[in-house]
């Protein structure tokens, strides 16, 4: 009668977290993971069939919708994508670069603070989910203040920018790095040398260096295993060549690791921020659109172009025609859908708990893994 | 550049330190201000760039359609008409909007259709610092020109109905 | 009426009652209480709209509670599933008779000279209404949060027995009264007994199922582990259950390590004989320092969970097993060497000196972790 050995169990679509409607199919013996197998797909919207249909500048909203917690560096991919397929890259004023790098950094700690407040409410920790949510609002609200947006942001177009700084924008945002480095002290008194913390995430889901390029994981889960590689430093673009920061990396490529790894790198963006806010004090105002014609028709031709988003390498394929205003095919390589790729291998014998651990540590948003 | 693992030592161990910090952190925070927005009391103001509810202006609007074709998702539906007047003595044709639809219950206000919009100032903006749009009925949300010039008149939500007086789409909507 | 009815019948079921109800005020306090300091801590107000601060939130709850459909799974044990929320709350509720909130023979409603036995017998029954509900619900995460109840508490009664027997061992008695009267002539036991008291705290937590031992539960995994399928007042049983472990467990704490009713030490104070030197008050302040001191630990309760993140399954088992278990094992043998030698007062200093070393680590400043800070130091 009692043949029970394994059972399976669904995880999700409907699971506090699963960050979204991720479905993860759990076959277990007692707690210990026999096999995970995520199932995905149930916020498909045709995002790339979509893009096939739409002039180049209204694809931009619609980038947002993909990563949402992230939706500047979308946006910056994207537009960079089309730029280069028109080879305009060089003539985007400076001011405007400046001003992208400030908004993705913004949006790449936005970002990291929403993965450390639900990683830590899903192994149980659930303080710094409002501690981390209070520092992001404000956050948002420079969006707001900056292209009417908190969330869906759609703060940048084919050639530049669409708005100039607020007044006041600059000397809030200096106000909240000068804070904000105390502000992630604060959320790693209460995880780093937590002895529960450490019980919970060192050892677990371990990726070497190897497995993981094998994988094709990018973004802090690469870097946790020890691997340097940052788009923002190995294929520079816009002006992060001239800023002086560093790329962290762990040893272990655990969940520990990339723990350590995402904690680091927003102190890293946030000097970035600091870095950034007298270069563009320094370059005149207004000066924010290359000179390029409002239809935009790029030549016939195809192009990638990947930049670092919060969860890794974002990439953007696409294939111009050349006669229309919208791409022949667009295709996205989103770094959550590859990242997730490894779940199965990471939970193999980790037990129920660590599963909720490994989600969280990946960082996915099924809105860009379905797209 | 190799992130740093903390090592404490045998005497923080012991001592649960490592808890104990943070139960501290926690306890500090307790005195310190809330950032708890009592909302229908307490209001955050919208910033100036804010993109709320649509404003239309008729006056201002010379029919030329670029905001319907820069709309990613199509929601703006015109319909014109070319009519001729009389201008100090010559005839001239011009553009008659018969209709200027949006919407905005499929609207994710991305602000594409006003930075298309030619006139200065702009005929249709959405700074209007507004974010309370929710309706009973969602055809409640489809807005024509009128509406979209003086939704300001429509009645508000002001609470829950009751069952019979439920709002119904006629009755709510003004100028049709 | 018979005199004998009267002493052991009508007064201590009339003490009983009063005590009952204050109980339950306090876990109708409590969930107002703890949603409000939780929220403190969190940045944000908490429950606020119900009466005036939210007061009211704690009769709004119940009566919600109260409102709501019943479901009853159609693939559920129907017998066992009903008999779940049911089990904890005997336990829970008869412990209160055994406790002595003041000076005695006035303020205890029945004086048992081996309570503190009765009572872990008592209470390590709550596990059965858990395990039954998860069991019953016939859904896999309950299951999972039963199974895991179980090992939990099973494992957790194991030191919070042994971390007791230290403290028997100097006041060399089983009742709970006796354990009190001790304490006010020599230290409250925490402080000879820091590491019983502290192993007498965590299992307390696990037995509970707190944070960071909130696995049953857990809601990040399990969805709302064992009462995953209750609803209505089932649910608010099983809630009740566990507000009311919690103030036993309160109580226990304080009478065993914090000296109960009492308020001195070493004789000085607010101790039994000058409490009962004030007659009818002296005992009204004794149950409220009582009750005080077990609010203490209740909102330290809260502020565990608003702080840890919770430990996984087998390292709690881990953590149980092989650390709370040989160390409780380790106190009793290092008390009894104490106590053989006859140097009982040099535990004192012992314990001061753990608390003082203690105090002086966390007052520091952390030194900054030159790795992780190194963008500040090269700005700076």
């Amino acid at each position: 009668m009692f043949d029970v050995h394994e059972m399976e169990v669904n995880f999700g679509p409907q699971h506090p977290s699963t960050h979204g409607v991720l479905r993860v199919l759990l076959k277990i013996d007692g707690e210990r993971i026999i096999e995970a197998k995520p199932v995905i797909g149930y916020l498909h919207r045709g995002t790339e069939k979509l893009f096939e249909h739409m002039a180049y500048p209204q694809c931009i909203p619609h980038t947002d919708r993909m990563d949402y917690v992230a939706s500047a560096t979308n946006n910056l991919g994207f537009v960079e994508t089309v730029e280069k397929l028109m080879g305009v890259t060089k003539q985007i004023p400076r001011r405007a670069q400046i001003l992208r790098v400030i908004l993705s950094e913004l949006q790449r700690i936005s970002s990291h603070l929403l993965w450390l407040a639900t990683h830590a409410i899903d192994i149980g920790a659930m303080t710094p989910f409002f501690y981390c949510f209070r520092e992001r609002e404000q956050i948002l609200d420079f969006f707001e203040a900056y292209c009417g947006a908190r969330l869906t942001l759609n703060c940048m177009r084919i050639g530049g920018m669409p708005e100039d700084v607020p007044a006041g924008w600059l000397e809030d945002i200096e106000a909240f790095c000068d804070k904000f480095d105390a502000a992630v002290d604060e959320y790693e008194s209460l995880l780093t040398t937590n002895r529960i913390w450490k019980r919970r995430t060192v050892g677990i889901g371990v990726l070497s260096p190897e497995e993981a390029i094998e994988w094709g994981i990018t973004g802090p889960p690469l870097r946790g295993s020890g691997v340097e590689w940052d788009l923002r430093r190995a294929q520079p673009y816009e002006i992060y060549p001239e800023l002086d920061f560093e790329v962290p990396v762990g040893k272990n490529g655990d969940t520990y690791d990339r723990y350590l790894v995402r904690m680091e790198e927003m102190r890293q963006s946030n000097r970035i921020l600091k870095q950034c806010i007298p270069l563009i004090r320094e370059t005149p105002a207004g000066d924010l659109k290359a000179k390029i014609s409002k239809v935009i028709r790029p030549p016939e031709g195809e192009v990638y172009h990947s930049i670092e988003s919060p969860k890794g390498e974002l990439g953007y394929y696409i294939v111009s025609d050349g006669k229309t205003q919208n791409a022949y095919r667009c295709h996205v390589r989103p770094p959550s859908f590859v990242n997730l790729q490894a779940l199965p291998a990471m939970a193999r014998g980790h037990l129920v708990s660590d599963l909720v651990a490994l989600i969280g540590t990946i960082d996915i948003v099924l809105g860009e893994v379905d797209r | 550049m190799q992130v740093e693992y903390p090592k404490p030592s045998w005497s923080q161990k012991f001592l649960v330190l490592d808890l104990l910090e943070g139960l501290k952190t926690t306890f500090r925070e307790l005195f310190k201000p809330k950032v708890t927005v009592r909302y229908p009391e307490e209001r955050n103001e919208p910033t100036d760039r804010f993109r709320g509810m649509f404003k239309f202006s008729y006056d201002r609007c010379i029919a030329c359609k670029l905001c319907a074709v820069a709309c990613p998702i199509d929601i703006i539906y015109i319909d014109v008409h070319d009519d001729m007047i009389e201008e100090g003595g010559k005839k001239k044709k011009v553009k008659v909007l018969d209709r200027y639809d949006i919407d905005v219950k499929r609207c994710m206000f991305c602000a594409l259709c006003e930075e298309a919009c030619p006139t200065k100032p702009k005929s249709i903006w959405l700074t209007t610092k507004t974010y309370e749009l929710a309706t009973y009925d969602r055809n409640d949300l489809y807005f024509n020109m009128q509406e979209l010039e003086y939704w300001e008149d429509r009645p508000r939500y002001t609470g829950l109905p009751e069952e019979d007086e439920k709002p119904r789409l006629d009755e709510t909507r003004l100028l049709k | 009426m018979n005199k004998a009815l009267l002493t052991y019948l009508v007064w201590p079921l009339v003490k009983f009652l009063i005590a009952f109800i204050i109980v339950q005020l306090i876990v109708v306090a409590m969930t107002w209480i703890e949603r409000r300091l939780l929220g403190f801590i969190q940045a944000r107000l908490g429950p606020n709209r119900v009466g005036p601060w939210g007061l009211l939130q704690g009769i709004a709850d119940p009566v919600k509670l109260l409102l709501k459909e019943d479901i009853l799974p159609t693939s559920a044990e129907k017998i066992a599933y009903f008999l779940g929320p049911m089990l904890p709350l005997i336990p829970a509720f008869v412990v209160f008779a055994l406790i002595p909130y003041g000076p005695p023979p006035a303020f205890t409603v029945t004086r048992v000279n081996v309570g503190l036995l009765l009572i872990l017998a008592i209470t390590s029954t709550a596990v059965y209404g858990i395990i039954l509900g998860g069991w019953a619900s016939n859904n896999k995460y309950s299951l999972m949060g039963g199974l895991r109840s179980a090992a939990q508490m099973v494992s957790y009664e194991v030191p919070f027995g042994l971390s007791i027997v230290g403290v028997l061992m100097i006041t060399g008695s089983l009742d709970l009264v006796q354990i009190v009267r001790y304490q006010e002539t020599n230290a409250w036991n925490f402080l000879p007994q820091l590491v019983a008291c502290f192993i007498f705290f965590v299992s307390m937590n696990a037995e509970n199922n707190r944070t960071p031992f909130d696995l049953p539960e857990a809601e990040s995994e399990l969805v709302a582990g064992f009462h995953t399928e209750y609803s209505g007042m089932k649910f608010a049983f099983f809630m009740l259950a566990e507000y009311s472990m919690m103030i036993v467990n309160s109580c226990l704490i304080v009478t065993l390590f914090f000296g109960g009713w009492t308020f001195g030490m070493f004789g000085v104070g607010l101790t039994t004989s000058v409490l009962r030197g004030m007659g009818f008050f002296g005992g009204i302040l004794g149950a409220a320092i009582f009750f005080a001191k077990v609010m203490v630990f209740m909102l330290v309760y809260v502020w565990f969970r608003a702080t840890f993140p919770r430990f996984r399954f087998d390292q709690l088992m881990d953590l149980g097993w092989k650390w709370m278990i040989p160390l409780a094992l380790g106190n009793i043998f290092v008390t009894g060497l104490f106590i053989l030698a006859g140097q009982e007062r040099l535990m004192y200093w012992i314990g001061l000196a753990l608390l003082g070393a203690t105090v002086f680590y966390l007052g520091r400043k952390p030194a900054p972790r030159k790795g992780i800070h190194a963008s500040r130091v090269s700005e700076a």
